[in-house]
Formats: C-alpha cells, sequence, structure tokens
C-alpha cells in the first residue's frame, strides 16, 4: 500500500486544527486500518499460494468445485500450522542456545 | 473522488481518504494477482489478439479467482479470531 497519505487539494484537513480527542481517534483509527491492511495482505498472499496449489484441473464453471472449496480451506489452516511450526521451532532453538 | 461532503470536519476527511486508499490497494493489488494467475492459464501461446476461448477462460478465471480469495477470507478472518479469543494476542 502507498505509505505516503496525500492531502493535497483539501485545505479543510489541517491537523493542526484537531482536538487532542480527535487526534487520539485518528490515532486509533490508523493503527486499526493498518492491522486490516495487513490481514488483507495475507489474504492475498494465501489466495496466491492456495489457488496455485487448489486449482490445478481445467477451469470450466467460475465457482470453485466439490474439490477446490475444501483443498482452499485446508491450504489455509495448514499454511498457518505450518507456519506456527516454524515459530516454535525457532522458539526452541532459542531457548537453547 | 471523495465520498464525503467537503463541509464535514477534518476528522472525518481524513479517514475517508485513508479508506479510500486502503480500498484502492486492495482492489489493485487483487487485480494483479488474478492477472498474473489467469494469463498464466488462459494464455500459454500469446497470440496476435486474444482469441474468443482465451477472452472465455479469463472469465471463468476471474471468477474464479475472486471465490477463491473469498474463500480464503472467511477461513484466514475466523482463524484469527479463534486464536485471538484463545489467546489475548495474535
Amino acid at each position: 500500500m502507498d505509505s505516503s497519505i496525500t492531502l493535497g487539494g483539501s485545505p479543510g484537513a489541517d491537523l493542526t486544527k484537531l482536538s487532542d480527542r480527535e487526534k487520539q481517534e485518528l490515532q486509533q483509527f490508523v493503527v486499526n486500518e493498518s492491522q486490516k491492511a495487513r490481514i488483507q495482505q495475507s489474504i492475498h498472499s494465501l489466495t496466491d499460494i492456495c489457488f496455485r496449489k487448489c486449482i490445478t484441473a481445467k477451469m470450466s464453471s467460475g465457482k470453485l468445485d466439490r474439490t477446490e472449496e475444501p483443498c482452499m480451506q485446508n491450504c489455509v489452516d495448514r499454511f498457518m500450522d505450518a507456519n506456527m511450526t516454524v515459530l516454535r521451532q525457532l522458539e526452541q532453538m532459542r531457548t537453547q542456545m | 473522488m471523495s465520498f464525503a461532503p467537503s463541509s464535514s470536519d477534518p476528522k472525518t476527511e481524513i479517514m475517508n481518504q485513508i479508506r479510500q486508499e486502503a480500498a484502492v490497494a486492495n482492489a489493485r493489488q487483487l487485480v494483479e494477482k488474478l492477472n498474473e494467475h489467469c494469463f498464466e492459464r488462459c494464455v500459454p501461446k500469446p497470440g496476435a489478439s486474444l482469441s474468443s476461448g482465451e477472452t472465455t477462460c479469463y472469465t471463468t478465471c476471474m471468477e474464479k479467482y475472486m471465490a477463491a480469495w473469498n474463500t480464503v477470507s472467511r477461513q484466514y478472518v475466523a482463524r484469527i479470531q479463534r486464536e485471538s479469543a484463545a489467546a489475548p494476542r495474535y
């Protein structure tokens, strides 16, 4: 995502005019939006990985068929399991050092 | 571009702009990935123009990729919600 927030052409958006409470609300809003963006980024990356693995047959319908749907679901869950395994393994290595 | 009335307060204006930019970035990412996959699948040997077969394939592929995206989204969000309910943070 584009990291810069351009406020060009909107003279009303003057940060100095905000009250402390508004500034805090805005800060919280940015934190929440960043988290949402991170989650969406993960969804894009998981879809990319799992589409490659699960949608291998000739595409005859726009819907996911009986095998594709569970494959995509399993793919998401197993990817996350695998990710947890890596983290646990690394944690173990750290404590053994 | 902006969907809020311009007379709204600066905070709302900034929030709307952030929402808008996030939505654009999300859509752009989807289009990029979708085209990457569908081009690979539907246009193995690029000819002088897109054939009608390739175009039909693209329509199906786009629909399928978006269905896959929605499935992943549901599954992933359900999982992180489950895990954040079990542990205080994920």
